[in-house]
């Protein structure tokens, strides 16, 4: 029995990411040609050049994906079933019925998975989650923080949620931590090595530095800010956020733990048979609490904004005992008027503390 | 696999059902007696299924038909939309999709021995109609049944036959009222949250269960809380664009709540600390 622990060296990297390819379906991260700096998730083929892509993404480190790891679980829109106007149903080929690897996944999303498993596995389970949850084997890797970054804050640094493997970059190679068998399974093609007291340092190194290099912060605790957003009247953010928000609803795109969705029939050209879509929803859009009659809801922008914050960090931390955020900074990043998340999480705190 | 509420897995593919007849209710509103799925359908009084008219959509409907009858169900629909008005455009014999059924139902079993009170606004006598077709079926549960329904005016009657009946026989309590009244109204005018005031009952041994728009909701909160009925015995169902059913779309959320997995059927002391157009429906405290 191999030891938990392992390490190998980077330049066995290409060779095992090749013999990953070939054994089944690759998803991992990709740099964007047309913008340099901006990543995303992809199935890997299997030819050299795209492998050594890959293989430099992970050992330099690559920023977070503009459009989170959940994509390969529950897709931006997916058939769910065929039908005929007479009434007929067809349900959709899976698309993904083989086992697939995920690979290059970063702790905080990691943690969004996990987040998003208690979501859709609470019962009634969304079937097309789970499904997909169970053919995927997971590689997740460790990473440094840019500008937006704030996993300290959200306690998900060192995530290592559902994931069979995780990698960490140490001198001259990676720290391989075997977290399952399916785990195991994919280190055996190479050569690996038990970790040494300082290969584990190294690992420790690395994550002391990510936590040195995080800068942005809550001023609060969570259960702490869970109750600020509870018991406070705290509408003077909400309306200085919402003057600056424009709804488009790029913090839903871009979060890695946002699960809502819509669904809509597509019609055929011959109008007697046609798809039903689901596809991600956004709580910040206009007509998304729109009910029968025209009455809406939310019609208000800060009524908007506010829900946003209020369930990521009230609702559904007292659903799930964790707030639906993991600090990956993808909607500060992604936001077309530059609200951050966390000036706005303070601000929050910083009203509640004078109003008290 | 098919869904149902008591499903632990959702795939949201409905089964077809058939369209058995459709009745002409009132300008703008009919109903359909659809087929259950395998001629066998369970549910509770106040509970919802997703109806799919494939090509427009799925949107949910209320069941408005007795849970004793388990080989069609009954689903009573306002031309509003674009699912409502494709289903009416179909015919008997046309086929839609269900998923179902969802949410929880009236509380039938703490309303047992007691008094009950319904106030419909509307259409709002769709999502009654089921709970007191249930209380008649077994009277002997129950003590009084007052039924107060009010309507635009006289022609948007629903369930016209079951007035009549719920007029003529000794089991009911029922009264009507118009908001405008023409040549062929001979009765009440006015608001229906008012009947409310207008008829002696013991506050203390009340269940009221209360369906229509906000304003009614409203109205008859107010007028009950006055009389003395205790909070948690004021029982509203309320409505929303649930794409799910089951808590997952995030399209019904009302705070922390999922109008389709906690309610739809809420008492006013769930709802009265809660905002998001609930404070539309509540009277001010």
């Amino acid at each position: 029995m191999q030891s938990s622990i392992r390490t190998f060296a980077a330049a066995d990297l290409p060779t095992l990411l090749h013999d990953w390819v070939c054994s089944q379906p690759v998803m991992g991260p990709k740099e964007r040609r047309d913008q340099p700096g901006f990543y995303y998730f992809d199935w890997i083929e299997s030819r050299d050049a795209e492998l050594k892509r890959l293989a430099r993404l992970l050992a330099d480190g690559y920023g977070a994906t503009t459009i989170p790891p959940k994509t390969a679980f529950f897709p931006t829109r997916e058939p769910l079933f065929r039908f005929a106007t007479d009434g007929h149903v067809v349900p959709e080929k899976k698309e993904q019925e083989k086992d697939f690897l995920l690979v290059g996944v970063h702790p905080c999303d990691l943690a969004a998975l996990s987040l998003l498993d208690r979501a859709y596995g609470y019962p009634p389970a969304d079937g097309r989650w789970r499904q997909r949850r169970r053919l995927a084997t997971i590689v997740g890797i460790d990473c440094l923080p840019d500008d937006y970054c704030f996993c300290t804050s959200m306690g998900t640094s060192a995530s290592r949620d559902g994931c069979d493997l995780f990698l960490t970059p140490i001198d001259g190679g990676f720290l391989a931590e075997v977290h399952s068998s399916k785990g195991q399974e994919l280190l055996q093609g190479t050569h690996t090595e038990e970790a040494r007291e300082k290969d584990l340092l190294a690992g420790e190194d690395f994550l002391g530095k990510k936590i040195a290099a995080t800068g942005p912060r809550l001023q609060t605790g969570l259960e702490e800010f869970a109750e600020i957003l509870e018991k406070t009247d705290l509408s003077d953010v909400w309306e200085r956020t919402a003057q600056r928000c424009y709804s488009c609803g790029s913090c839903n795109t871009t979060c890695p733990t946002c699960f809502c969705f819509d669904m809509e029939d597509s019609l055929e050209s011959n109008l007697t048979s046609g798809v039903r879509y689901r596809s991600w929803g956004s709580c910040q859009l206009l007509d998304f609490a729109l009910i029968a009659g025209g009455t809406n809801t939310r019609d208000i922008r800060c009524q908007r904004v506010a829900h946003r914050w209020h369930r990521k960090f009230l609702y559904l931390q007292r659903q799930f005992d964790r707030p639906y955020c993991t600090g990956c900074g993808r909607c500060s990043r992604a936001c077309t008027a530059d609200i951050n998340i966390v000036d706005v999480c303070n601000e929050l705190i910083k009203l509640a503390k004078e109003k008290k | 696999m098919t869904v149902s509420g008591q499903t632990m897995v959702i795939d949201y593919i409905p089964v077809p059902v058939s369209v058995l007849q459709v009745i002409d209710e009132a300008p703008g509103v009919k109903t359909f007696s659809l087929s259950a799925p395998q001629d066998e359908m369970a549910f509770e009084a106040g509970q919802f299924v997703q109806i799919s008219v494939f090509g427009y959509g799925e949107a949910p409907f209320t069941i408005c038909s007795s849970p004793a009858q388990r080989h069609h169900f009954e689903i009573c629909v306002s031309a509003v939309g674009r699912v409502s008005n494709a289903l009416h455009r179909l015919a008997a014999g046309d086929r839609v999709g269900m998923r179902g059924p969802f949410g929880n139902p009236f509380p039938l079993e703490r309303a047992r021995g007691k008094d009950l009170f319904f106030v419909a606004g509307g259409t709002g006598m769709a999502c009654l109609r089921s709970v007191i077709s249930h209380c008649r079926e077994h009277r002997s549960d129950y003590g009084r049944l007052i039924i107060a329904s009010g309507v635009k005016s006289p022609e948007q009657r629903l369930f016209v036959p079951d007035l009549r009946l719920w007029h003529q026989d000794d089991q009911t309590e029922l009264h009507e009222t118009v908001d405008k009244a023409d040549e062929t109204w001979q009765g009440r005018v006015g608001v229906v949250a008012d009947i409310i005031n207008e008829i002696d009952f013991n506050p203390r041994n009340i269940i009221a269960f209360v369906v229509g728009p906000p304003i009614v909701f409203r109205f008859a909160a107010q007028n009950f809380l006055e009389k003395g009925v205790a909070e948690e015995n004021i029982y509203f169902s309320l409505e929303r664009r649930f794409q799910c059913g089951v808590g997952k779309c995030g399209h019904c959320q009302i705070n922390d709540l999922y109008v389709c997995q906690d309610g739809p059927v809420f008492s006013y002391s769930q709802l009265k600390a809660r905002s998001e157009a609930v404070e539309a429906t509540l009277p001010d405290s």
